[in-house]
C-alpha cells in the first residue's frame, strides 16, 4: 500500500449498506407512524407515541445512518482503516434490538422505569459504547490529529452522556433520586444530544466534506476551533445550571450565547466553503445538504424565538417547541443525511462491484447507481412537506399538517426506493 | 516541480489519460492537475506515470490508480507500466486546466 492513501482503508460494503438498510426502514415507519398520530404534532404532551416516534428518528433512523456512514467516513478524515467491522456488527444488532424493545415499551409508557425499558436501554447504551470504542480505537491509530477528528470523538463522549441522562431520567422518575424536575433533566438530556452528539459530529464530518466535494482548499480552520470551545462552554454551562443553579434565566442565556456563537461559527465556515467553491455546479447530494444546512438557521431562529416568547407568540402551549424540533430533526439533521447519503453510499457500492473492472470494461459511474428523477423529486417533497407542516403548526391547520406528513411519508418511500435500489444494485443492468 | 512540457509520445499518453474520470467530480485526471509526470522510454520498455490524489483521504484513490494501470497494459503491452503516488507538491486547485474548470461549472 502507497504512503497515506486510504483506499484500502475503505471498510466492507456489508458493515455500511445494512445501516443504510435499517435507517431507511426506520425512516418510513416512523413517518408512517406520524401518519396515524398526528395529533402528536397538534397536541404538545409527552405521551408513549410521541417518545416512540421521537426514539425511532432519533436512535433508528438517524444515529443508525450516521454509525453507517461514519464507518466509511472515518477512513477518510482520519485516514487509518476502522479498528473492527466484527464490533460494528454486533453494536447495529444490538442498537436494533434495544431500540424495538425500547419502542415497544414506549407505546405502553405510564411515566415509569420498567423491565423493557431496563433491557432496551442497556441494549442501547451497550450499543454507544461498542460504538465509542470503535471510534476511539481507530482514532488511536491516526498519525495526523485534526479538528475534524476532535470534533467527532468529542461527540461520541457526548452520546454516551446523552444515553447515560436519558436513562438517569427514567430511573428518577421512579425512585427520585435527585429532586430536580424531570423537564429540566430533559432539557439537559436534548442539550447533550442534539449539540453533544448530532451537531459536533455533523460539524466534525461536514467541515472535512464539505471542501472536499466543492474543492475548496486553505478552510477557515480557526473558525472551527473557536465554535469547538463556545459549543463545549454552552453544553457544559447548561449541565451546570441544571444541576447547580435551577436553570438561572441568565445562565441560561450566556450557555445559549455560546452554543449559537459555535454555530454561527460553523454556519460562516460552510458559507466560505460555498462561495469560494470551485465545482459551481451542485448535485443533488449537494443540494439536499445545503438545504438542510438552511433549516439549521432557521431552526436556530425558532430557538431563539422559543428562549424568548414569555407568552408573547400567540400559539398554543408547546407548539413553538415542537416547529423547533421538526425544524431541527426532520429538516436539517434529516436533511442532511438524505443528501450526503448520496454523497457516500453510491461510492461503497461502486467500489463493491466495479472497482475491479475499471480500465478493462466500460463501467458506470458511481452517481449512476441511483435515479436522480427520484432523488429530485424527494428534494421537492421534502421541502414541500416542511413548508406545509411549519404552516400549518403555525396557524393551527390541521389539514395542512396532514399534508405536510402525507409528503413526509412520500419523501421517504421516494428515498427508500432509491437507497434500497443501490444496496440491491444488479450490475448487469449498467454494464 | 510538476511537468509542464511534454514530447509527442508523453502527449499520447496524456490524452489516453483523459479517458479516466474522478468518479466523485466526473472530470477526468488529467485536467483535474492529478498527473504529475509522463516517463516514457522505448528503449527500455517502461513507462512511469508519477500522479497525486486532491487530499490524502481520497476513499477512490486506490481505484484510479488501477484504473491508469488497466488502461495503460492494455494500450502499452510491451511495456512495464508503474504508477507512482506522490505527495510533493501537494496538490492544490490551482493545479486545474482551464478545461478542468469549464467542466467543474
Amino acid at each position: 500500500m502507497q504512503p497515506g492513501l486510504s483506499t484500502k482503508n475503505a471498510p466492507s460494503i456489508w458493515v455500511v449498506a445494512p445501516h443504510f438498510l435499517v435507517g431507511t426502514l426506520v425512516f418510513l415507519i416512523a413517518t408512517t407512524m406520524l401518519a396515524f398520530n398526528q395529533d402528536a404534532l397538534l397536541d404538545y404532551h409527552i405521551s408513549g407515541p410521541v417518545l416512540a416516534i421521537v426514539h425511532l428518528l432519533i436512535l433508528g433512523w438517524i444515529t443508525t445512518v450516521i454509525f453507517g456512514a461514519l464507518y466509511q467516513l472515518i477512513p477518510v478524515i482520519m485516514e487509518v482503516k476502522l479498528y473492527s467491522e466484527r464490533l460494528a456488527y454486533i453494536t447495529l444488532v444490538s442498537l436494533l434490538s434495544g431500540l424495538i424493545i425500547m419502542v415497544l415499551s414506549f407505546l405502553d409508557f405510564r411515566f415509569q422505569l420498567t423491565l423493557g425499558f431496563e433491557i432496551g436501554g442497556s441494549l442501547v447504551f451497550n450499543a454507544m459504547v461498542l460504538f465509542a470504542v470503535n471510534t476511539f480505537k481507530s482514532a488511536a491509530r491516526a498519525e495526523k490529529k485534526s479538528i475534524h477528528g476532535l470534533f467527532i470523538q468529542t461527540s461520541v463522549i457526548y452520546l454516551i452522556l446523552t444515553v447515560l441522562m436519558g436513562l438517569f431520567i427514567l430511573f428518577n422518575l421512579s425512585y427520585n433520586v435527585l429532586p430536580i424536575p424531570h423537564t429540566t433533566l430533559l432539557a439537559v438530556h436534548s442539550a447533550l444530544g442534539l449539540v453533544g452528539w448530532f451537531m459536533m459530529l455533523i460539524i466534525g464530518v461536514a467541515s472535512k466534506l464539505m471542501p472536499m466535494f466543492l474543492i475548496v482548499h486553505k478552510t477557515k480552520l480557526a473558525w472551527l476551533k473557536m465554535a469547538f470551545w463556545f459549543l463545549n462552554a454552552g453544553i457544559w454551562m447548561v449541565m451546570i445550571n441544571a444541576f447547580f443553579f435551577s436553570f438561572n434565566f441568565y445562565l441560561n442565556l450566556i450557555s445559549l450565547a455560546a452554543i449559537l456563537m459555535g454555530l454561527l461559527l460553523f454556519l460562516r465556515f460552510n458559507m466560505d466553503v460555498f462561495t469560494r467553491r470551485l465545482r459551481r455546479r451542485l448535485d443533488i447530494g449537494m443540494k439536499l445538504s445545503v438545504v438542510g444546512l438552511s433549516f439549521l438557521a432557521l431552526s436556530i431562529i425558532a430557538f431563539i424565538l422559543l428562549f424568548f416568547n414569555n407568552g408573547a407568540i400567540p400559539l398554543p402551549g408547546g407548539r413553538m417547541e415542537i416547529i423547533f424540533g421538526v425544524l431541527l430533526l426532520y429538516g436539517f439533521f434529516s436533511g442532511l443525511i438524505l443528501g450526503q447519503t448520496y454523497k457516500t453510499l453510491p461510492f461503497i457500492i461502486w467500489l463493491f462491484h466495479y472497482q475491479s473492472m475499471v480500465g478493462k470494461a466500460k463501467v458506470p459511474m458511481p452517481a449512476d447507481l441511483y435515479k436522480h428523477k427520484l432523488a429530485e423529486f424527494h428534494l421537492y417533497t421534502f421541502i414541500a412537506s416542511l413548508v406545509a407542516l411549519i404552516t400549518g403548526l403555525a396557524f393551527s391547520i390541521e389539514w395542512l399538517v396532514m399534508i405536510g406528513i402525507l409528503l413526509m411519508v412520500i419523501t421517504a418511500i421516494l428515498y427508500s426506493l432509491n437507497t434500497i435500489g443501490m444496496i440491491f444494485h444488479n450490475k448487469k443492468q449498467l454494464t | 516541480m510538476i511537468q509542464k512540457t511534454f514530447n509527442a509520445e508523453e502527449t499520447k499518453v496524456r490524452e489516453l489519460l483523459k479517458q479516466i474520470p474522478d468518479p466523485e467530480v466526473e472530470v477526468n485526471i488529467v485536467d483535474l492537475g492529478l498527473i504529475y509526470h509522463i516517463r516514457k522510454d522505448d528503449e527500455a520498455k517502461t513507462l512511469e506515470i508519477d500522479m497525486t490524489l486532491s487530499t490524502p483521504g481520497c476513499p477512490v484513490g486506490d481505484t484510479i490508480i488501477q484504473h491508469i494501470q488497466n488502461l495503460l497494459d492494455i494500450n502499452y503491452p510491451d511495456f512495464n507500466v508503474s504508477v507512482n503516488l506522490i505527495w510533493e507538491p501537494e496538490w492544490t486547485p490551482d493545479f486545474i486546466t482551464p478545461e478542468g474548470r469549464e467542466q467543474l461549472y
